[in-house]
């Protein structure tokens, strides 16, 4: 790294303060209007039509995720980083089958989170509250992908290098962090959403010049490929030499298969479970439209896998480095003028700044909802309430600091794909819920119970390639009688659904209390305009909606 | 409209199953794409194979949601609710 670039370094700092500026002026956006200000955002939001929900959503795909985690995989060699473009395929035709029935009944019962729907479904609080810690904790490490993100773009513009103290390395981590914290804090969902304009836009301009531009510079797609595939064969030989199996390639063999498609197909069963994408789906004007959307959202995919493949551009750009999250933003400075990978910066960084806020305030929306006032204080004001969901959010966001210093995040993906492993777990309760009544609700908690444990614990014996004696080094782990790897979240699901089926039929014989359903078979049709179908709230008192 | 039944009511949901079905195991059949060749454009057969199957299954997804708008209103009108809200929603 050849130190701080001036110009770079002022035109991130420009928009980096242009956002946290927008960030804290988003509080005052209510003052002096007429009170329903925030309502009418919360409004807004509920009446979202196929054109700016697909912006939206769009906007939501490309965060760190996309721009650091995904390419350092392919950069690394690791060819199982394109899981990301059939994750990103099966996900919608996924949505478009449980969503609308999701939408239908949460509009019929006013449920906001998925926590509330489980209450409503089974009766059971209990089954209600492990739903939702499982929510804020599973948040937590997809927000420390985002701030590993962060991190990334901060070391390759030279800011924070060439100190061996850990605080003055990690000091522009935690500065990035407590802007963030401090404007969500304050504003609330009214910060990201003002923010997500710059955001978005920088975002498209990035990728739009990063897929069409570099290739062109590097030989096209057929020199890209070429020279990956030259170096990762040199990378073999080496590892051979040095008595290891070789790993790199550009196309997964054989043994390989299962992990790429666990990890495809586990993420896409995942990423709706999350607090803030469920919300963000309530905020559809109707059930059309959610299924009108998963027929064009997919148009992202492709971007996304081209960014993917920007990991190989990095290895045919010659970028070298030992952490291979650096690769994308060196290859960013050592072919962009210097004010372009500023701007490219900005883009990667408040990209992951806004996802950052978005998230952890669904979060803390569902903690104040199903933790605080269904169990601590039930009759909590609309200002307590409020004050809970701020606390929450910062702790929330601490909690993925905590994930970002303790875990190991050569590849950050790990974090996100770990959140994974916890969520995934709540599925048959809320997809489940939607179709049938015959789960019991101590079989769903007990199944539950079994997939967070070993999934927890599978996770945490996985070391990391770099570092043998570290925990939760990798999301894959040899499937149990067998001798394949898979996404550890899939393989706790299934055991998770045994235990769910066994303990169902227990419950059954023993005649245990099912607890009392609230929902009737028609509630899953319903339609916006229908009788009982009212506009969800989609905030909680005094604190701002959750979407996105 | 023409009349419809339900059995053909039953035929558009299995119509939705199969399309939304070949859209999501398609995509996870690695054995049939992981090969090099043929290249397209510089990408080796199992990147533009992917690629492909962006358009393939937004397309399936698509048609998923025409077959099952219709017998959503066939079923609505059956049951005497008024036709799916939503119809003005494209902005």
């Amino acid at each position: 790294m050849s130190g701080v670039h001036g110009v770079e370094l002022g035109v991130f700092v420009f928009f980096f303060l242009l956002v946290t500026v927008m960030g804290f002026v988003a509080a005052r956006w209510r003052r002096g209007e007429h009170l329903d200000s925030l309502d009418e955002w919360g409004l807004g939001g509920r009446s979202f039509g196929t054109f700016v929900s697909w912006f939206l959503i769009g906007g939501d795909i490309y965060t760190a995720y996309t721009f650091v985690a995904v390419p350092a995989l392919l950069y690394a060699g690791n060819m199982i980083g394109f899981f990301a473009v059939p994750y990103t395929i099966i996900l919608y035709p996924i949505i478009f089958v449980f969503l609308p029935r999701l939408w239908s009944v949460s509009h019929r019962h006013g449920y906001v989170t998925p926590a509330d729907f489980i209450r409503g479904r089974f009766g059971s609080k209990g089954l209600a509250l492990a739903v939702a810690v499982t929510g804020v904790l599973a948040t937590m490490p997809y927000i420390a992908l985002q701030l590993v993100g962060i991190q990334v773009v901060l070391e390759v513009m030279g800011i924070g290098n060439g100190s061996d103290s850990w605080f003055v390395k990690d000091l522009p981590l935690l500065i990035a962090f407590a802007v963030l914290a401090a404007y969500t804090y304050s504003s609330g969902l009214r910060a990201p959403a003002l923010i997500a304009f710059v955001k978005d836009t920088l975002i498209y301009i990035v990728i739009i010049v990063a897929v069409i531009y570099l290739p062109t510079k590097l030989g096209g797609w057929d020199g890209i490929f070429a020279a990956a595939k030259t170096s990762f064969g040199h990378a073999n030989d080496a590892a051979v030499a040095a008595g290891k199996p070789p790993s790199a390639g550009i196309i997964p063999a054989q043994p390989l298969h299962w992990a790429y498609v666990s990890l495809a197909l586990g993420s896409a069963l995942a990423l709706f479970m999350y607090p803030h994408s469920l919300t963000g789906v309530l905020a559809s004007k109707n059930r059309s439209v959610i299924r009108r959307n998963a027929s064009l959202l997919p148009a992202y995919s492709f971007l996304l896998g081209l960014l993917a493949l920007l990991g190989f551009a990095a290895v045919a750009a010659g970028v070298k480095t030992d952490n291979a999250q650096l690769a994308v933003p060196l290859m960013f400075r050592a072919m962009f003028p210097d004010w372009f990978a500023g701007v490219a910066f900005a883009a990667i960084a408040i990209g992951a700044l806004v996802p950052a806020a978005i998230m952890s305030i669904a979060a803390a929306n569902l903690w104040t909802r199903n933790v605080y006032k269904a169990f601590i204080n039930p009759t909590a004001t609309p200002k307590q309430e409020a004050r809970q969901s701020k606390l929450i959010s910062l702790v929330v966001k601490f909690g993925a600091l905590i994930f970002v210093v303790a875990l190991p995040n050569e590849f950050a993906i790990n974090l996100q794909l770990l959140g994974g492993v916890w969520i995934l777990q709540t599925l048959p309760a809320l997809v489940g819920g939607l179709y049938t009544r015959w789960f019991h609700r101590y079989a769903l908690l007990a199944g539950w119970a079994v997939g967070m444990v070993y999934g927890t614990w599978v996770a945490y014996i996985q070391p990391s390639a770099a570092d043998p004696h570290a925990h939760f080094g990798s999301s894959l782990a040899v499937v149990p009688l067998t001798d394949t790897k898979g996404y550890i979240a899939l393989t706790a699901f299934v055991l998770n659904m045994v235990v769910v089926v066994l303990a169902t039929l227990a419950m059954r014989a023993l005649k245990v209390s099912e607890g009392v359903d609230e929902t009737r078979p028609d509630d899953y049709h319903a339609d916006a305009g229908d009788p009982g179908v009212h506009e969800v709230p989609l905030e909680e008192p005094g604190t701002a909606p959750a979407t996105g | 409209m023409a009349e419809h039944d339900t059995t053909s009511g039953t035929g558009a949901w299995v119509a939705v199953a199969v399309l939304l079905g070949i859209g999501i195991v398609g995509p996870l059949l690695v054995f049939v794409y992981d090969s090099e060749t043929p290249t397209l454009l510089g990408f080796p057969f199992y990147y533009w194979f992917q690629f492909l199957m962006i358009p393939i299954v937004s397309v399936l997804t698509y048609a998923a949601f025409r077959i099952a708008q219709g017998a959503t209103r066939r079923e609505r009108r059956a049951r005497g609710l008024g036709p799916e809200a939503g119809k003005e929603d494209r902005r």
